[in-house]
């Protein structure tokens, strides 16, 4: 019909109704469900809509069995109604006299539309016993809800917010109460809970509850306050009756702080040690010592170093002048060696470092305490250097025949034969005085220092020293130049002319001869210096 | 409760549990076998979503739609255990083929990633280990006295298969998938009944 308009604006025509649609369903509990539509145009007549239903394993159209309990424009299906695990086509038709409209199907699982209320009984207590404030929250399962037949399996989330803060959300899983800890006095929170049944979806929020954590902290800490105050008067007093009364600061002090007693070593004298002179130090300390017997190297090439206390020494003999050199190189050396031991903690440290920085242990630990019974041998005052007549030449530093004396113990500074197979360390080395690009200054009578740092510097230099190898420069007396080269890995790989060694104390002649068993020929030949310390075997 | 020891033969090193924690075991394995089936479902639900315009058609097709199963809470907790029992080792049984064919099917086509395979082998070892925990569960309630031993029989799962052997096969990937995460679910909730039903005083 048409629609007449008239001035009062009154439509009069009808029609029939308009579709409806379905809306939705839910499962609060897993064992009912409702759904809802809503309606289209009635057409404006009066319109009556039904809902009717189909169901897996069950034959047949059925009606809706509640259309009141859920509200307006709902249908509530109860337990009997309810199955679970079969689908439900619905639709919903309105109908009115002229005509009626049908929605779409809805066809649903239930399990799809579970979703619960939420919890209920949220109590929120603010719990400000010592030593934190905390809040005890619990709350209940939402009603109906049968967690008790282990029909459905609740999860809980809660979630609190800080005035001026964001929410923060907390998992409880299946358990009804959480302390919370993280939260500060004096603060207002709001609380919310919500529940999840199974793998459904999750419930609304609970309503929000409101807690405020007392300050009862200031109370408390008012008494702490009196406690320390009524502590410290008598502390203040008694530190101003020791200012005032010196002598009693005095005796107390002595009682309290006691000083500390000066070391004490048995047969020595400390102030020998603050004249500063090495040769009393050693002798003070070392003198003492009973070391074992020497046990000589046999080898194949030996090589002896000459050490010697004998005062008659004729300067102007050039070899002897020249071993007096030696002697005196090896000396300090030796005695600088000493002195390294002597400033490590312990012999054991010194054994161990060069022990563990250098794989031909034995060698060095047996140097050592074969220079420490030369030292013994020796006097103190032979260490004085006398080079002033010794002329100083470039040969003689290079050339380094040792004969052995037969009262004297000695040291054999050559490197084994398999041992230099091995890797080519040093027994002897210089110190490094200074490089320079590609030179570098050694030198060696420099009065080495006891001292950590030496020590470290010379195991470093051992461990060093066969990789890296400088040409000779320039040899003199006492320095002796290298030019430090890119270094080989090993002696016989490169056949390169570049090769040196660590030039040691006694730098040799530039060719070794036999005792060179273990170099490269080409090495030999080309006239370098190598790493043993000066033993030219003839 | 009295709860006795599992090792029958005195063996030493054997660890007694309880009869209330073997059902948790279960009902733990039960419920990630159903988050799987889901998960798997949803996934073929967007890449393969199926004809939505079937007004007529209700049922999946089930091939377990012959076995009797409570369809609520109430029912379920009517019918005797032996009777709830039966039915979870029958659903279990009715799936061990289906899902390991489901399993070589998606391992053969590529145009299913990686993910879903493996999870689709997750889901077939997973029946066939729940069968066994759940067998493990009906020989404790039995010789507990709880049950009757008259179900010892479903242990062959031959003697079931024979009767729906072939029904199976007629249905497609998705329905498949839909019928057995329907089923993994009515499998974990009876799981959960029968557990709150005999063993009550822990955790229900």
């Amino acid at each position: 019909m048409l629609c007449v308009l008239s001035a009062a604006g009154v439509c009069s025509s009808t029609s029939a109704p308009g579709r409806p649609s379905l809306l939705g369903c839910r499962s609060p509990e897993k064992e009912t469900f409702s759904c809802w539509w809503e309606p289209g145009s009635d057409g404006g007549l009066p319109t009556e809509y039904r809902l009717f239903y189909m169901r897996e394993n069950l034959r047949g159209v059925h009606e809706c069995p509640d259309y009141v309990s859920a509200g307006k424009n709902s249908c509530f299906f109860d337990k009997e109604h309810t199955s679970i695990w079969a689908e439900y086509n619905l639709r919903v038709v309105a109908t009115n006299a002229l005509g009626n409209a049908s929605s779409d199907f809805l066809i649903n699982d239930v399990m799809k539309y579970v979703k619960p209320y939420p919890p209920v009984n949220v109590t929120v207590l603010a719990n400000s016993s010592t030593p934190s404030a905390y809040l005890q929250i619990q709350w209940k399962s939402p009603p109906n809800v049968d967690v008790k037949s282990g029909w459905v399996t609740a999860n809980y989330e809660l979630r609190i917010k800080q005035n001026g803060k964001e929410w923060k959300n907390v998992e409880t899983g299946a358990q009804n109460v959480l302390n919370l800890y993280s939260v500060d006095p004096g603060a207002s929170y709001m609380v919310q809970v919500r529940c999840k049944l199974d793998h459904g979806n999750w419930s609304e929020w609970s309503n929000t509850t409101f807690v405020k954590i007392p300050k009862h902290h200031q109370i408390e800490n008012r008494f702490w306050i009196l406690v320390f105050a009524s502590a410290l008067i008598p502390l203040l007093a008694t530190i101003c009756i020791l200012v005032l009364k010196r002598k009693l600061l005095l005796s107390l002090k002595q009682w309290f702080l006691p000083p500390v007693p000066g070391p004490l070593i048995r047969g020595v004298d400390v102030q020998l040690f603050k004249s500063g002179r090495p040769e009393d130090v050693v002798n003070a300390l070392i003198g003492n010592q009973n070391f074992p017997p020497m046990m000589p190297w046999t080898d194949q090439v030996e090589e002896y170093l000459l050490v010697s206390d004998s005062d008659a020494r004729q300067l102007t003999d050039p070899y002897k002048c020249h071993k007096k050199k030696e002697n005196f190189i090896i000396e300090l050396h030796l005695e600088s060696k000493i002195q390294h031991r002597e400033s490590t903690p312990g012999q054991n440290a010194w054994e161990k470092a060069e022990e563990s920085k250098d794989e031909t242990g034995d060698l060095e630990s047996s140097d050592v305490s074969q220079s420490e019974s030369n030292l013994s041998n020796m006097e103190p005052t032979k260490l004085l250097i006398e080079e002033q007549g010794c002329p100083s030449t470039e040969k003689a530093a290079l050339t380094n025949v040792i004969q052995p004396l037969a009262n004297t113990t000695y040291v054999d500074f050559q490197q084994r034969e398999n041992f230099w197979d091995n890797s080519p360390t040093q027994a002897e080395y210089s110190r490094v005085k200074e490089v320079n690009g590609e030179t570098i200054l050694i030198l060696n009578n420099e009065n080495i220092l006891p001292g950590s740092d030496v020590q470290e510097q010379e195991v470093n230099g051992e461990v060093k020293a066969p990789d890296d190898y400088s040409r000779v420069k320039e040899v003199n007396s006492d320095l002796v130049l290298l030019q430090k080269h890119d270094s080989a890995d090993s002696y016989c790989k490169k056949k390169e002319d570049h090769y040196t060694e660590w030039i040691s104390q006694r730098p040799t002649t530039p060719h070794e001869g036999e005792h060179s068993k273990g170099l490269c020929s080409e090495m030999v030949e080309s006239g370098y210096v190598d790493s043993v310390p000066g033993f030219s075997i003839k | 409760m009295k709860a006795a020891s599992i090792c029958t033969n005195g063996q030493t090193g054997c660890h007694f549990i309880s009869l209330a924690n073997l059902f948790d075991r279960v009902i733990q394995h039960s419920a990630r076998m159903h988050g799987i089936s889901n998960d798997l479902h949803s996934e073929f639900e967007l890449y393969f979503l199926p004809s939505k315009n079937q007004i007529g058609r209700v049922s999946h097709n089930c091939h377990t739609s012959t076995i009797l199963t409570p369809n609520g809470k109430e029912n379920a907790q009517r019918i005797a255990r032996e009777e709830l029992t039966e039915v979870i080792l029958k659903l279990l049984v009715a799936w061990r083929d289906p899902l390991w064919h489901f399993h070589q099917d998606m391992a053969q086509h590529h145009e299913f990633n990686n993910f879903s395979s493996n999870k689709s082998l997750e889901m077939s070892d997973m029946v066939h280990e729940l069968r066994k925990g759940v067998q493990k569960v009906v020989e404790k309630m039995q010789m507990l006295g709880i049950i009757s031993p008259s179900i010892g029989n479903l242990g062959t799962p031959e003697a079931l298969l024979t009767s729906d052997s072939a029904e199976w096969r007629l249905m497609n990937d998705y329905d498949l998938l839909y019928c057995f995460r329907r089923d993994s679910n009515k499998i974990q909730h009876y799981l959960k009944i029968l557990k709150c039903r005999i063993v009550p005083e822990h955790g229900c």
